[in-house]
């Protein structure tokens, strides 16, 4: 009988023992999983910002962008408070929020970054050959406008003599 | 004027046009600096958005707001981050000479993105939720910073000086630094002080 005691007292003990066990062991990993969730977050946020630079200087408006890199900045904000504040559930659910628009945002701004290097490009291309033509015109205007001038000039349109000029 | 004059204006004239003509195509390769000076702005107004009226006296539960500003004129979009720090007279402030930032904990954050040229406001609500006072020593164990509440436990010795329990919420500019990757003290911060009047 007192071995079925001690044995049933044994069975309790471990019961009591593993619940510990696994509460700590769950706090543990939910800490890991709110730190690792904190840094994706992190990531994806800076990646962001950093392609809305590159679209920025394309010459892109990325006006749009920062009011969403702003509410995934504040998203990012409530996950860090609330890590330290030890709501690790508060804190993935944040920091998952925040790195979803982190990550929409990049994707937006790499699309907004090529149109525009392609609007850029042919901008750009449009602006040369427009100019590159001007410049020729200019040059057969003023040579032809040169000759014409030079034979008025000699035959006293302007006034002159016409042998003032060897 | 002579027929060599004519020419000197003509290839004057014909050369300023090609210029002319030149210049979209010019601005494209020929970089051209603004020349204007980077900074950042950084400021805290009272309740009112003005300059004035800034929380001083406060009570245990007793809410009070400022405006925390950021004004970005650094040429491109920046990456900030706003701490919010919390100290008593004795501890240390953030050092401006070594652009150190204040070794204390931050309470609460703000992450914000502000377009060059562009500026970012927003309230900031705070309270001493728990407060004791023993002889001429106070101290805040409690501290809500838009309604997040967090344990500061700061004392502080009564100001003979000025009468008083002082206190100073103070908050620091930081910024993204896209070659480092990382975030870093832009050597800015505001201030207000606080004086705790009554439990």
């Amino acid at each position: 009988m007192s071995v079925l005691k001690f044995s049933f007292v044994l069975l309790m003990l471990l019961v009591f023992a593993s619940q510990c066990y696994v509460s700590v062991t769950i706090a543990q990993v939910s800490e890991s999983e709110a730190s690792s969730a904190l840094t994706t977050a992190e990531g994806a946020v800076d990646s962001a910002y950093q392609a809305v630079l590159r679209a920025e200087e394309a010459g892109a408006n990325v006006s749009g962008l920062l009011v969403q890199l702003n509410d995934a900045g504040e998203f990012l904000a409530e996950a860090r408070m609330a890590y330290k504040a030890g709501d690790f559930g508060g804190a993935v659910h944040f920091a998952d929020l925040s790195r979803g628009i982190g990550e929409e945002v990049m994707n937006e701004a790499r699309e907004l970054k090529d149109l525009t290097t392609t609007e850029s490009m042919q901008r750009m291309w449009f602006t040369m050959t427009g100019s590159i033509l001007g410049v020729a015109c200019i040059v057969f205007g003023s040579f032809f406008s040169w000759r014409f001038f030079k034979r008025r000039y000699f035959n006293g349109g302007f006034g002159a003599e016409a042998g003032g000029y060897a | 004027m002579n027929l060599e004059e004519f020419r000197m204006v003509f290839a004057t004239g014909s050369l300023v046009l090609m210029l002319i003509v030149a210049a979209p195509t010019l601005s494209l390769i020929v970089p051209f600096s603004s020349g204007s000076e980077h900074f950042s702005e950084f400021w805290v107004l009272g309740p009112n958005h003005m300059a004035e009226g800034y929380p001083f006296n406060v009570r245990v539960n007793e809410s009070n707001s400022v405006f925390v500003g950021v004004g970005n004129h650094l040429g491109s979009s920046a990456y900030y981050l706003v701490y919010v720090k919390f100290r008593n007279q004795t501890q240390p402030l953030p050092s401006a000479t070594v652009s150190e930032p204040s070794p204390l904990p931050t309470l609460y954050e703000y992450q914000v993105f502000v377009a060059d040229g562009g500026t970012w406001e927003a309230p900031l609500t705070f309270r001493v939720l728990e407060a004791s006072r023993n002889d001429d020593c106070m101290l805040i164990n409690l501290f809500s910073i838009n309604d997040v509440v967090f344990v500061v436990n700061s004392s502080a010795i009564w100001d003979l000086e000025c009468k008083g329990f002082y206190y100073q919420l103070f908050i620091e500019l930081w910024l993204y630094n896209t070659t480092s990757q990382s975030f870093h003290f832009h050597n800015r911060f505001v201030g207000i002080w606080l004086n705790m009047t009554a439990t």
